[in-house]
């Protein structure tokens, strides 16, 4: 029978739940008020990210101290009428059978109304006359509908747990099934899932139900796909859509670094907008993103990342005035970054023999490698003596002597003159 | 067996050596009549002698110990205005012993600094005046914030004269004993234009190929010094092909370490050498000096000169076109 993981290895008592701990001592010193009467705040106010455990909180508390929860959710709250229907319920502290009762209000962020209408002004109605504690849940708690109601409430955030404490309820969930994992895995799956436990345990099923192992091999994949797709998503939005603000949103829902989306836009922008004024335009609006790219860097002022955004998604997009789609053009990904890593090594020998060539010539090691160097080489490919005499006078070891010589055999013939 | 870089070896070691920029040469030697020296910015273009100058003066104020009392920093290799001060402060700290009261300080490459950077230099240049001296070299005094600039002395050097340039070559090629027939002293001059390290880079190149240094010599080891081309990419880019123009351009900066800054003004030299008709020159060189002012406020030089390389197809292909 297929069941979900989320529901089968939901804690049951406070002590199982990760993180959040703070907020969940609040919760219960708030709701053990209740024994001595009714305290001043008749309602607490969780909010906070989706999956960090605001609900299973609230369950497992009730749990804990055997009490009576009654659950609304978004469907209960579609008008004024339906929320008050269940006002009754709140006006009495014990059941009929003596035990204690707990209203959970989960899902506040689908309530409709303001504090003076609507779902909102019933609810408020129901906290102030309050018999037992009432507990409301969003993700929100500052939404400006909730200005008012937030005054009769005790307000308790949850945050994001650390990504090891979502590795270690996956630990858990993984022993319950039988489940060998090795915690790279795991924290795999908690990074990826943004640190919402529940969309981790969710995708923890979905790669794991039936094995008996999980190596790192069945989902390292997921990476590299989850990132292309999205950045390939957000390509064609910016590249082919007529709207271009659908663009920028496009990108703000993709959580994607700025600077590696650039780098693809850069590199595709060519193959994708092939009328001569088309391109220059759309390369005009990057060299302004870049612009402030660089004033960013230069005030670390990073309000201005917007602009950035604004040129390179909508600036990008209203290029497009005259070049037609012209069938299906695959993206490629970025030259310059494949270029940097393959000269890395290059760059950095250039760069070690221009410190050399600065500490005898007066000169930066950037300006070295530019002026200087061209020249060296040329004297290293063809006068073994002279080079012999420059490898010593600028004390270069044996890797910058062959990378000036150009090969092998040069570099042995100058290191020879250098031995004798 | 000894051999160094030329350019060194060569190199002036007092004011009564220097061939060229006759008038600065004057006004430095009264500094050291007067064994004093006011905060100076030397400004001009590369392989004219600035670096030369500060170091000359520096040995004929303060004679044979003159390395003790100068500090030599590149704007380009120091990470950060912290440094500079930092340094500059304990170079500061000890007074000089001898008849001159302070020391010098040649920062080297002071265009590259920031704004915020040279403010703080400033500041740093204030409060260590009565100990330390400030040379400050640049290719463009421009580029120096004003506040600065005020209380520097300014001397504006410029490219080798003609004869300046040949005979310091003549009187290089007769310690080395290496020919170099008129044609190819006339090749290294129209090559290098009077940029005096490049000059002697390039003989230094050409004699290690032991013949003849003819004017076809020069040619070929200017050509490897030089993969880079500057023209052939804007020919490419106004024929259409964009991408081509961009791999070229990425090569310059990526394999050969060319700056952007030395790019644009290849651009904007070769745009006006062209055969494109003026109209098309003129309007050239607005996107061209735009661009040049974004690459100064930019995260990367190459996204700003390709901006500039679809600019230049754009307008190749309207030409062609024929309007």
């Amino acid at each position: 029978m297929y069941a979900s993981w989320t529901v089968k290895h939901k804690p049951s008592s406070l002590s199982e739940i990760v993180g959040n701990s703070e907020a969940i001592q609040k919760l219960s010193k708030w709701v053990n008020l209740w024994e001595k009467g009714i305290p001043k705040k008749r309602a607490a106010f969780l909010y906070g990210p989706p999956g960090v455990g605001k609900t299973v909180s609230v369950e497992a508390l009730a749990n804990d101290l055997s009490m009576e929860l009654v659950e609304r959710n978004a469907s209960d709250y579609r008008t004024a009428e339906a929320v008050e229907r269940f006002a009754g319920l709140a006006s009495q502290y014990g059941t009929l059978y003596g035990r204690s009762r707990l209203v959970l209000l989960d899902e506040m962020d689908g309530i409709t109304g303001t504090a003076d209408r609507g779902g909102v002004r019933a609810a408020i109605k129901i906290i102030k006359e309050a018999k037992c504690p009432i507990v409301l849940v969003a993700n929100n708690a500052y939404d400006p509908r909730f200005s008012t109601l937030r005054k009769y409430c005790l307000l308790i955030e949850f945050k994001k747990p650390t990504v090891l404490q979502v590795v270690k309820h996956l630990r858990k969930v993984c022993g319950r099934e039988g489940i060998m994992a090795d915690d790279r895995v795991l924290k795999f799956i908690a990074d990826r899932s943004g640190r919402d436990v529940r969309s981790a345990v969710n995708d923890l099923q979905a790669l794991a139900q039936g094995k008996k192992r999980l190596a790192y091999e069945d989902v390292s994949w997921l990476a590299e796909r989850d990132r292309k797709e999205v950045i390939f998503n957000v390509l064609r939005t910016i590249f082919y859509s007529s709207d271009a603000w659908e663009a920028k949103k496009a990108l703000d829902a993709a959580d994607v670094d700025a600077d590696m989306l650039f780098e693809w836009i850069y590199e595709n922008v060519p193959r994708h907008f092939t009328d001569s004024r088309d391109l220059a335009r759309a390369m005009d609006a990057l060299s302004l993103a870049d612009v402030y790219r660089g004033r960013i860097r230069s005030t670390r002022n990073w309000s201005l990342l917007k602009y950035v955004y604004d040129f390179m998604t909508g600036g990008v997009t209203m290029a497009r005035e005259r070049s037609k789609p012209g069938g299906w053009i695959p993206f490629r990904f970025p030259e310059r970054i494949r270029i940097m890593g393959q000269t890395k090594g290059l760059r950095a020998m250039q760069s070690s023999i221009g410190m050399r060539i600065r500490r005898r010539c007066h000169i930066s090691s950037v300006r070295a490698i530019r002026e200087v160097i061209p020249y060296l080489r040329i004297i290293f490919e063809n006068n073994a003596e002279m080079a012999a005499g420059l490898a010593k006078w600028l004390d270069l070891d044996e890797d910058m002597v062959e990378h000036l010589a150009g090969g092998k055999r040069q570099a042995g013939a100058i290191t020879k003159r250098l031995a004798s | 067996m000894s051999f160094e870089m030329w350019t060194e070896k060569y190199r002036p070691q007092s004011l009564h050596e220097m061939v060229n920029q006759k008038e600065i040469v004057e006004r430095l030697n009264s500094f050291v009549g007067a064994q004093n020296i006011p905060h100076c910015i030397f400004a001009g273009p590369p392989g004219t002698g600035k670096t030369t100058a500060a170091l000359c003066l520096a040995h004929d104020l303060f004679g044979d110990g003159w390395r003790e009392h100068l500090l030599e920093l590149n704007a380009s290799d120091e990470r950060g205005i912290n440094v500079v001060r930092e340094t500059v402060k304990t170079f500061a700290r000890t007074r000089s012993i001898g008849e001159v009261p302070f020391k010098i300080m040649i920062l080297d490459e002071a265009d590259n600094m920031t704004g915020d950077a040279q403010q703080a230099l400033r500041r740093t240049m204030e409060r260590f005046t009565e100990t330390c001296r400030f040379i400050l070299i640049c290719n463009y005094s421009g580029k120096i914030i004003e506040p600065i600039q005020s209380r520097c002395a300014p001397f504006r050097f410029s490219y080798l004269r003609r004869e300046d340039h040949d005979d310091y070559l003549q009187s290089i090629i007769e310690k080395e004993s290496v020919k170099l027939p008129d044609e190819g002293l006339n090749a290294i001059f129209e090559v290098c234009r009077g940029d005096l390290r490049r000059a002697v880079n390039t003989l230094q190149a050409a004699a290690s190929l032991g013949r003849e240094i003819d004017a076809e010599t020069v040619y070929s080891v200017v050509g490897r010094a030089n993969p880079v081309n500057v023209q052939e990419m804007i020919t490419v880019a106004m024929k259409g092909d964009f991408m081509e123009a961009r791999k070229r351009l990425r090569d310059m900066i990526v394999r050969y370490g060319v700056a952007g800054s030395d790019i644009i003004r290849q651009i904007h030299i070769e745009v006006f050498r062209s055969g494109l008709p003026d109209r098309w020159k003129i309007k050239l060189a607005d996107v061209i000096g735009e661009i040049d002012f974004r690459m100064t406020q930019g995260a990367s030089e190459e996204v700003q000169l390709s901006a500039l390389l679809a600019r230049m197809r754009e307008a190749g292909l309207e030409i062609q076109r024929g309007s």
